[in-house]
């Protein structure tokens, strides 16, 4: 047997033609048809980065999962655009306060789901209750001190908690409310099985019921993800935060873009009207020169700093830390790898966060010139007992390249590395963590950074703490500055625990544990500046810079974007976007 | 009637060295029914005469002189077209077997069809397969192996087919390029039998092509004897093998005879050849040739008739002897 | 009865090597540092929860009894659920898989076929112009980078002329719209199609190309050309009759991998055009950690090469009548 006895060889070679040309033509005809636009409903038309992950919020641990899933369930509270401080949203009025029975009442507002049903205490009792029983991750924690939860109206629900946290609003009441109805009998059948929690998380939701602005219509997955207007959308015609709500738009269409570069053509072509991912300065340029768009520069609550390894020498020693935070040079960082695209961060908390964040944090040498920072460090390091072969400050008093530094018990300072995210993942870190290098090494620091794949990174830092220093970041940090007891409390030095440089001091504890039960605001924010002074005195990390978020978007079809911390990206913008008319 | 007319035939080909004298003012003719062998050693030229009388020569290789007349007509002026419908219709080849003569992806009967079906417009497939019978019976094949691939042949009929293929469309001429090489002693024997008896049968010319004087003697009647490219003997077949005249002759004859006569030590000889680039003024044989003299390297040979049916090209030999 | 045998002896010998593959990498995978949780850079995430996820995703039992546990439910049909997704493995696959093969499958075959053929032609007209153009041709448009090829193809196709849309499978727009129906909606994803098929097309169409002329080369010098053309054939035919399925031999087997290996997609080139199949997702899973999503996307990989091996084989017994097993 053999090809020219199976087919006619004649009829083989007009037959792969013929599938060729006729393939070729087909692609070049579909321009036609395919070219027209639907006719339905003019849709805002929105690029992801990445696909979302899923829509089942409690697996939704990514950014892009929750950028849908926050069009759809909705908080009790959340902050307004302005001032970041909390409004109801869901729920009607401030939490009433019971010192006697340590509880708190909250009113919901008179809200439907969108099929059509009551949204009630039910609703949101049914939703603690979930979290607490199944311990699901992200949130449990947040309950933690929640012992009992009551309904004692439709529209009433009480908290009772162990003791007073002040944390509660801020962080407990702003997370998603869902419908009980939906998620009771997912949670009976997860009971019997031996992982419910996983059966939980890994139960698939085709149509999320919503009580926010949008619904899903649909999700062909790797396409397109649809959404429509709410009709039963609570906030409609309210006003909310001193800001009225709609929304205005019928429909969203989220797309989704591999890269950047695709995302932006896509802005400039007019085939979305935002891009729901911070550029890179790089592309200003370019965009600056197209009319049709505009970029947005908002400010992150974030944090990307260095860490230190305290549980083993030398960075136990306070000098050696101290030191090394007198050689960063935080403009530099600024301008030269951010390209003035961010802030420069000296607390732990940022400046942005007018209430918490501590204005009298420790500085270290802002503003100095290189070789007077190097003269400080020296100072420093030679009151502590430190020792160089070559000292950076010569006799005469002339800054010089310092070699051999040695520890005050006199041996030699061993090769410490610098570990950061690999390039590809994130530049900035890796370029400073380079920088930093050449800095500490100027002072006889025999500093190496290494870049290393971000999972084996984490490992190395979180789980086995076999690292020297560090420099990671944190992207989305809440408001209420919760966090930084998380990042240094010392029962969180362990494996896979916040706090990564296993700072122990026990002032610090009895503080971020008064800060906790603290009602008062003011008073807590007495403790939390306590706090932030003694990180920034104690340098367990040492805060550096944070980016900027560059967004774009276009306004001939749609304006209205609301800017605020984190990015215009928030529901106060959805909830008020509206057409662009042809009136200028 | 004289079937093939050569005259003065020189082809040369190009190297990188420059041209290169493959062959060298070459005449003979051969008539219907007749058998004209080449001997020789490889290298000689013996198959490029054979590619050029086909028109199969190489991109490099050119005809530089003579003139190739084929029924009266000029072969060598004959346009591509005119020259594919004389191929295999008129002349055609017997090439050696135990090269890839055959296509192994074909089976042999479609192979042998193919060339009936390219110059018999009009014929069916199915009768082009009766005739392909009608072959394989000729040149003693089973019918039964018709449609078998070529790796499934041995070598003998590898070579009937090869035959069998050539007499496909009836050709007034056929060159045998080496067709018995390879093949055993007795299939050998076999195989030259009937190239006898078809050509007996069809009445066909044979130009016969090997380096196997014993094989030449066998089956034709004139033998033509060459060296470097050059035509150096040339006779009745009888005469030649019987009385060689040239000294290369000699040799060839005597190192077959030394297997078949009495114990004399065998002349063997020289395998060194010449530089075909820049030949020589006088004979090329001079080097290897044992009666050669120091005339022979720089005068050239003559033709020197040494009866009616041969003659030898040689500058040594006395005629008179 | 030799060819069954055989076939036999090789899907023994395929059913132990996939099971080697399969376990070789599913150590791997857990050998090697990081987590499924260890990503999930959340403040709010504890260690508590770190810990129970671990252990929800069976992660905290030893590798022996998570092997045992996994070879279970493969033999039951069950490849496990996607740390990442939340849904069960076969059904990512079984959604992106088709995707990948629409837009691979028909590059390999477009350029096998566009590039045999001019290979062909290039062969048999060696040393004039055409044949230098073709050859060039093709070593450049395979030396090209595939990602940068395919950014100034989007751009100018889809930005600046802007026939084609700029990236992925199909247009929103379009599907969304109830009045569009199938064949519209076809129409739209081979609209969408165009770019990187075009892209892939230019790659990859130079090395069959050369492959084809390279093998028409060796052929054109065997004995039985000499002998096609000493029987009075026409130039097409020796080429396209006698030379051409001497020479398709190795290139037709080459193509039947190459057809075998495009189900592995690119995530290159399915990353630069948002195309949602099988290779990005891999490569996702792997940078994710997502052990039962990677794990089955490698052995379907691994299972179809292996078959497809088997295939070719056979495909080639077929072909060429020497060769019998």
């Amino acid at each position: 047997m053999s090809i020219d006895s199976a087919i006619p060889r004649p009829l083989w070679g007009v037959m792969s033609r013929l599938l060729t040309y006729g393939l070729v033509i087909c692609l070049l005809l579909t321009g036609g048809p395919a070219c027209s636009r639907g006719k339905q409903a003019a849709a805002l038309k929105i690029g992801l980065a990445e696909e979302p992950r899923t829509l089942n919020v409690w697996l939704a641990s990514d950014a892009n999962s929750q950028k849908i899933l926050r069009q759809i369930y909705q908080p009790l509270y959340r902050p307004e655009p302005a001032t970041l401080k909390l409004v109801p949203w869901l729920a009607e009025s401030e939490p009433v306060f019971d010192p006697e029975t340590v509880s708190y009442t909250v009113k919901i507002r008179p809200a439907k789901w969108s099929d059509g049903s009551d949204l009630t205490s039910a609703d949101v009792a049914f939703t603690a209750r979930l979290i607490k029983e199944f311990k699901i991750p992200r949130f449990s924690a947040k309950w933690s001190f929640v012992t009992r939860i009551e309904t004692p109206g439709p529209r009433t629900v009480r908290y009772y908690l162990k003791a007073p946290t002040a944390v509660f609003l801020s962080r407990t009441l702003i997370g998603p409310v869902v419908q009980k109805k939906e998620w009771e009998s997912v949670a009976r059948a997860a009971r019997q099985l031996e992982k419910p929690l996983a059966a939980l998380l890994n139960h698939k939701i085709a149509s999320p019921v919503s009580s926010g602005p949008f619904m899903l219509t649909q999700w062909r997955r790797g396409a397109y993800l649809h959404l429509q207007q709410n009709p039963h959308f609570f906030g409609r015609n309210l006003t909310i935060g001193g800001l009225q709500l709609g929304p205005h738009v019928e429909n969203l269409l989220f797309k989704i873009y591999g890269t950047s570069d695709v995302a932006i053509l896509a802005l400039k072509k007019g085939a979305i009207d935002m891009f729901w991912q911070g550029i890179q300065p790089g592309y200003l340029d370019d965009l600056a020169k197209d009319p049709g768009v505009r970029t947005i520069s908002s400010a992150k609550s974030a944090l990307y700093f260095m860490g230190f390894n305290m549980r083993r020498s030398p960075f136990n020693d306070l000098a050696l830390r101290q030191a090394a935070a007198a050689l960063i040079d935080r403009d530099f960082i600024l301008t030269r790898v951010l390209q003035g695209h961010g802030q420069k961060m000296f607390s732990v908390v940022p400046d942005e966060n007018i209430f918490w964040s501590c204005p009298d944090v420790d500085r270290y040498f802002e503003g100095l010139p290189r070789e007077d920072r190097i003269r400080r460090a020296y100072d420093i390091l030679t009151r502590s007992g430190y020792s160089w072969e070559v000292p950076p400050v010569d006799a005469s008093g002339q800054v010089q390249t310092a070699s051999g530094l040695r520890l005050p018990n006199g041996a030699q300072m061993p090769r410490f590395t610098i570990l950061t995210p690999p390039a590809d993942y994130d530049p900035h870190r890796a370029i400073s963590g380079l920088i930093i290098q050449e800095w500490l090494r100027e002072l006889g620091m025999p500093a190496y950074a290494r870049p290393m794949s971000f999972g084996a990174l984490l490992q190395q830092v979180k789980e086995r703490h076999d690292f020297d220093t560090f420099i990671l970041g944190y992207g989305k940090l809440p408001i209420d500055p919760d966090y930084i007891r998380s990042m240094f409390y010392s029962k969180f030095d362990r494996p896979r625990g916040w706090n990564m440089s296993g700072y122990r001091n026990p002032e610090f504890d009895r503080l971020a544990n008064a800060s906790r039960k603290v009602i008062d605001p003011n008073q807590r924010r007495e403790l939390i500046w306590d706090m932030q002074l003694l990180i920034s005195r104690e340098l367990p990390y040492l805060p550096i810079y944070k980016p900027a978020l560059i967004e774009a978007i276009r306004e001939d079809r749609f304006h209205g974007w609301v800017p605020m911390q984190d990015g215009i990206g928030n529901i106060w913008s959805f909830c008020r976007l509206r057409p662009t008319t042809l009136e200028k | 009637m004289t079937l093939l007319d050569v005259k003065n035939l020189s082809i040369s080909y190009q190297t990188r060295g420059g041209p290169l004298q493959a062959v060298e003012d070459i005449s003979f003719a051969l008539d219907k029914g007749k058998t004209l062998g080449f001997v020789g050693e490889s290298g000689c030229g013996k198959s490029t005469i054979g590619l050029a009388l086909m028109g199969l020569l190489p991109p490099n290789t050119t005809v530089t002189s003579g003139s190739v007349r084929f029924n009266g007509s000029d072969l060598l002026s004959l346009s591509e077209e005119k020259l594919r419908q004389v191929r295999w219709q008129k002349i055609a080849m017997i090439f050696q077997a135990a090269m890839n003569a055959l296509n192994p992806v074909h089976r042999v009967s479609d192979q042998v069809a193919e060339a009936i079906l390219a110059h018999t417009p009009g014929i069916s497939k199915t009768d082009a397969l009766a005739q392909v019978r009608e072959l394989f019976d000729l040149v003693e094949i089973p019918i039964k192996r018709m449609n078998d691939y070529p790796h499934q042949y041995s070598g003998g009929m590898k070579q009937r087919a090869v035959i069998a293929m050539a007499l496909a469309c009836r050709p007034d001429l056929i060159i045998a390029d080496e067709p018995t090489t390879a093949l055993d002693v007795i299939v050998q024997a076999q195989i030259l039998d009937e190239i006898k008896s078809i050509q007996k049968e069809l009445n066909l010319g044979i130009l016969f092509i090997s380096h196997d004087i014993s094989v030449v003697a066998d089956v034709c009647d004139h033998i033509g004897v060459m060296y470097a490219g050059q035509l150096v003997e040339y006779g009745h077949r009888r005469e030649v093998f019987e009385s060689p005249g040239h000294p290369y002759t000699q040799e060839l004859v005597g190192s077959h005879q030394a297997l078949l006569g009495a114990q004399c030590q065998p002349q063997s000889a020289p395998s060194a050849a010449p530089n075909l680039l820049s030949p020589p003024p006088g004979c090329r044989y001079c080097d290897r040739c044992k009666e050669g003299g120091d005339t022979c390297r720089t005068e050239a040979p003559q033709w020197i008739e040494l009866s009616d049916n041969h003659r030898i090209f040689c500058c040594h030999r006395d005629p008179e002897e | 009865m030799e060819l069954n045998k055989y076939i036999l002896r090789r899907l023994i010998e395929i059913t132990v090597i996939f099971f080697v593959i399969l376990t070789v990498l599913f150590l791997l995978f857990r050998l090697a540092p990081g987590d499924p949780v260890s990503r999930m850079v959340d403040p709010s995430m504890t260690a508590e929860d770190a810990r129970r996820l671990i252990e929800q995703l069976g992660l905290d039992q030893p590798l022996g009894t998570q092997y045992i546990i996994y070879l279970k439910s493969f033999f039951s049909g069950d490849l496990g659920i996607s740390f990442h997704y939340g849904v069960p493995v076969l059904d990512i696959i079984g959604e992106r898989l088709p995707n990948t093969i629409l837009l691979f499958t028909t590059s390999v075959i477009l350029a096998a076929l566009t590039g045999i053929f001019f290979g062909k032609i290039a062969s048999w007209h060696k040393g004039k112009k055409i044949d230098s153009w073709l050859t060039i041709g093709a070593l450049i448009c395979h030396t090209l980078f595939l990602p940068w090829l395919a950014l100034i193809i989007i751009w100018f196709f889809g930005y600046r002329i802007g026939w084609f849309p700029l990236n992925g499978i199909l247009s929103p727009e379009i599907w969304t719209d109830p009045a569009n129906g199938f064949f519209i909606r076809m129409l739209d994803v081979l609209h969408h199609m165009a770019l990187p098929l075009m892209t892939l097309f230019i790659i990859h169409f130079g090395s069959y190309l050369l492959v084809m002329r390279s093998s028409m080369l060796e052929t054109l010098k065997e004995d039985y050309i000499i002998t096609a053309r000493a029987k009075g054939l026409e130039e097409k035919v020796i080429r396209n009759h006698h030379a051409a399925p001497n020479a398709a031999l190795p290139v037709v087997t080459s193509v039947a991998l190459s057809l075998a290996f495009s189900i592995n997609g690119g995530a290159l080139t399915e990353t630069v055009f948002s195309w949602p199949g099988i290779g990005r997702e891999l490569v996702f899973a792997v940078s994710n950690n997502d052990y039962p999503l990677a794990l089955a996307s490698f052995l379907l990989i691994a299972i179809v090469v292996l078959l497809a091996n088997l295939l070719v084989d056979i495909l080639y017994a077929w072909l060429d009548p020497r060769i019998r097993y």
